[in-house]
């Protein structure tokens, strides 16, 4: 049998004009029973999702886990703003890239204002100020926070001496080659800037730029390991290879005090140049996607995960283990066994909280992320 | 009527060309065109300007370029050296054999590749299998083999293998047993046999592989972040950071093509002296 070119041609042609068939059905189908969420990994897992497709029965719910903030931001810019219906994301990247740019839209404050009363402190009374834009609209909805500093081995360095030496430790030359960078570059210019004793949140320029050059340079010279998987830098923690790593917390720490290695503990430092604070706090918002078309579903899910149990299992979901700001709420709090809570350093939450500034964005990124990304390459 | 003939050939081959075009021409076509945008801008609405390649000379990143093609081209010429005997074998000497070695190669790429990588961590990290053994049996324990260049070609090896295996037991099966008897009989050494016979007529498997290798491993990212500990930075690395930590699109496309024109530049040069379709069964 002979299989001509114009036989070919056509059977192309007839897959691709099926194809085409098939993505037309699609987009002229109605969205009031379809949700897509685009976030951090948990709002993607069974546990969540399972009991929301149950109350909306026949509704299509699908979520998809974002690997950084700034990748999921990417998503929304190149055209993705028709596919998805919530985003969830930290905060800065709401405030300072999505809002501005009209990528997500206010929420109905006769809605959620009330969640934030059950709040915990911090984002209860007041209402946790960065969920607003400058105009006052409500952007988006807190739920898990964390510091986010450093992490030790407390059987290597103690807690008390880390904290104490804050971000200094780093700087130790008795440190070199023992510790690793977890490579979250915006986070690791915040924590950069914190070491050198800069204020990453203020313009930096001319000898505030050279400092931060030295201080990056040393931090990268002095590193083991760089990798942007914290399941490898606690293993490398956990094995002897590396005794701390740069950028890190609860968030990062928890999955493996949850396996019983409670040595391994995100450090946030007692004193540093932020008015004395030397911490950083990161607060996700859940905001609604700016969709020319758009899903009722998107606010009654937001709603949704206030209740307790979906506050658990979004704290508690497969990866990483999170404080969430509905704890403030006994019922919410009761959900947690001890060594939940262990996992999540809740014995010092509090005091860290209060040793940390909120995670805002950089003023000088763009100088900085060259002079780092230079510092990293060499 | 040649005449006719040979436009009706371009007329039935038009449906397809449109096609390939618009899959992946246009594509390539789109991040060229945000290479010469200014940077950070995130649509094409903009004059030209070619600031994000005069930032790729001035930042440095040439040095990326170098320890991602110069590992590149250790990759592929282990994987030459070492699939040559095994490929050889697979054309000529295995017989049912062969078949057991394809399957257990294959099945190999059903496993998902960063978690092949990460298996080899768990292998080499200090206090894995091989440390941990080592220093259960009495010997001085070491830090582990991870975190260095060395290692990110290993994994580079280790996961382009079939790669180079496939395509060089195909060119090696071409090699007609007659020419290698024939050389033979005429007094021909095994070196002059694989430098005159078996290397000239395997060279369109040669080729294919070589290039397929030094392609993906130009472009690879997972090994030098899983295994090497990103002890060297990649050009896939900073391609992806400028997409994304970066929010630099035209950087980001700047750095891809700079990367795409050499990788298709050697490919070009590469595929013209070869025949490819002596291998694909077509005209001879």
């Amino acid at each position: 049998m002979t299989f001509t070119r114009r036989e070919f041609n056509r059977g192309v042609l007839t897959l691709a004009g099926l194809g085409a068939m098939g993505l037309g059905s699609r987009a002229l189908a109605a969205r009031t029973d379809e949700l897509n969420i685009l976030c951090w990994e948990g709002y993607n897992t069974d546990d969540v999702l399972g009991p929301f497709r149950e109350a909306h029965a026949g509704a299509t719910v699908r979520a998809e886990s974002g690997t950084s903030d700034p990748d999921m931001v990417n998503k929304l810019r190149a055209g993705e703003i028709k596919v998805w219906d919530l985003i969830n994301l930290n905060q800065p990247w709401a405030r300072a890239r999505l809002y501005p740019e009209g990528l997500i839209k206010p929420l109905e404050k006769e809605r959620f204002m009330p969640y934030f009363e059950k709040m915990a402190q911090g984002f209860a009374n007041p209402p946790y100020p960065l969920a607003f834009a400058d105009n006052g609209d409500l952007i988006g909805m807190p739920q898990r926070y964390g510091p986010f500093s450093f992490v030790v081995n407390t059987d290597k360095i103690s807690r008390e001496m880390a904290e104490d030496q804050g971000w200094k430790l780093f700087l130790d030359p008795a440190m070199k080659d023992r510790y690793g960078i977890l490579t979250y570059d915006n986070w690791n210019i915040i924590h950069m800037c914190l070491t050198g004793d800069q204020n990453p949140f203020a313009p930096l320029e001319g000898d505030g730029l050279e400092t931060f050059r030295a201080t990056a340079g040393q931090i990268f010279g002095g590193a083991k390991l760089l990798s942007d998987d914290l399941v490898a830098m606690n293993t490398a923690l956990i094995n002897g290879e590396i005794d701390a790593y740069f950028t890190g917390g609860t968030y990062t720490a928890s999955p493996a005090r949850l396996d019983g290695l409670t040595n391994i503990r995100g450090i946030t430092p007692k004193s540093g140049p932020l008015d004395g604070k030397g911490g950083v706090v990161w607060i996700e918002l859940t905001s609604a996607v700016n969709n020319p078309d758009p899903s009722p579903l998107a606010e009654d899910f937001l709603e949704f995960v206030q209740a307790p149990e979906i506050c658990k299992a979004v704290g508690f979901a497969e990866g990483t283990y999170n404080p969430v700001a509905q704890m403030g709420n006994p019922e919410v709090f009761a959900l947690w066994d001890e060594e939940e809570l262990d996992a999540i350093q809740w014995d010092s939450l509090e005091e860290e909280m209060a040793r940390s500034v909120q995670y805002d964005v950089v003023t000088s990124y763009d100088e900085l992320y060259t002079i780092y990304n230079a510092a990293k390459r060499a | 009527m040649d005449r006719l003939n040979a436009r009706l050939g371009y007329l039935t081959a038009l449906p397809i060309t449109a096609l390939l075009l618009l899959s992946f021409v246009a594509p390539l076509v789109v991040v060229a065109a945000f290479s010469i945008m200014p940077q950070k801008v995130f649509s094409l609405a903009h004059l030209p300007d070619f600031s994000a390649y005069g930032e790729i000379l001035r930042q440095g990143y040439w040095r990326s370029l170098i320890w991602s093609l110069g590992m590149a081209i250790a990759a592929t010429a282990i994987l030459f050296v070492i699939s040559w005997p095994l490929a050889f074998a697979m054309a000529k000497v295995y017989r049912r054999f062969t078949l057991v070695l394809t399957v257990g190669v294959v099945m190999t790429l059903f496993v998902s590749e960063n978690i092949r990588l990460f298996g080899w961590v768990l292998t080499l990290m200090k206090g894995g299998l091989i440390e941990g053994y080592l220093r259960s049996w009495g010997f001085a324990g070491f830090d582990g083999l991870l975190y260095n260049v060395p290692v990110i070609v290993f994994g580079l090896v280790y996961v382009y293998f079939p790669f180079m295996l496939f395509p060089l037991a195909q060119g090696i099966a071409m090699v007609p047993d007659d020419a290698r008897e024939a050389a033979v009989d005429l007094g021909a050494s095994r070196w002059q046999l694989l430098r005159e016979v078996e290397l000239p007529l395997a060279a369109p498997g040669i080729v294919i592989g070589c290039l397929l290798c030094f392609v993906l491993s130009a472009g690879a990212i997972a090994e030098s972040k899983l295994l090497g500990g990103q002890a060297v930075i990649v050009m896939g690395d900073e391609v992806e950071t400028a997409f994304t930590y970066g929010q630099n699109w035209p950087l980001g496309a700047a750095l891809a093509m700079v990367l795409i024109a050499i990788i298709g530049a050697v490919a070009l040069f590469s595929v013209s002296r070869v025949d490819l379709d002596a291998m694909f069964g077509g005209r001879k």
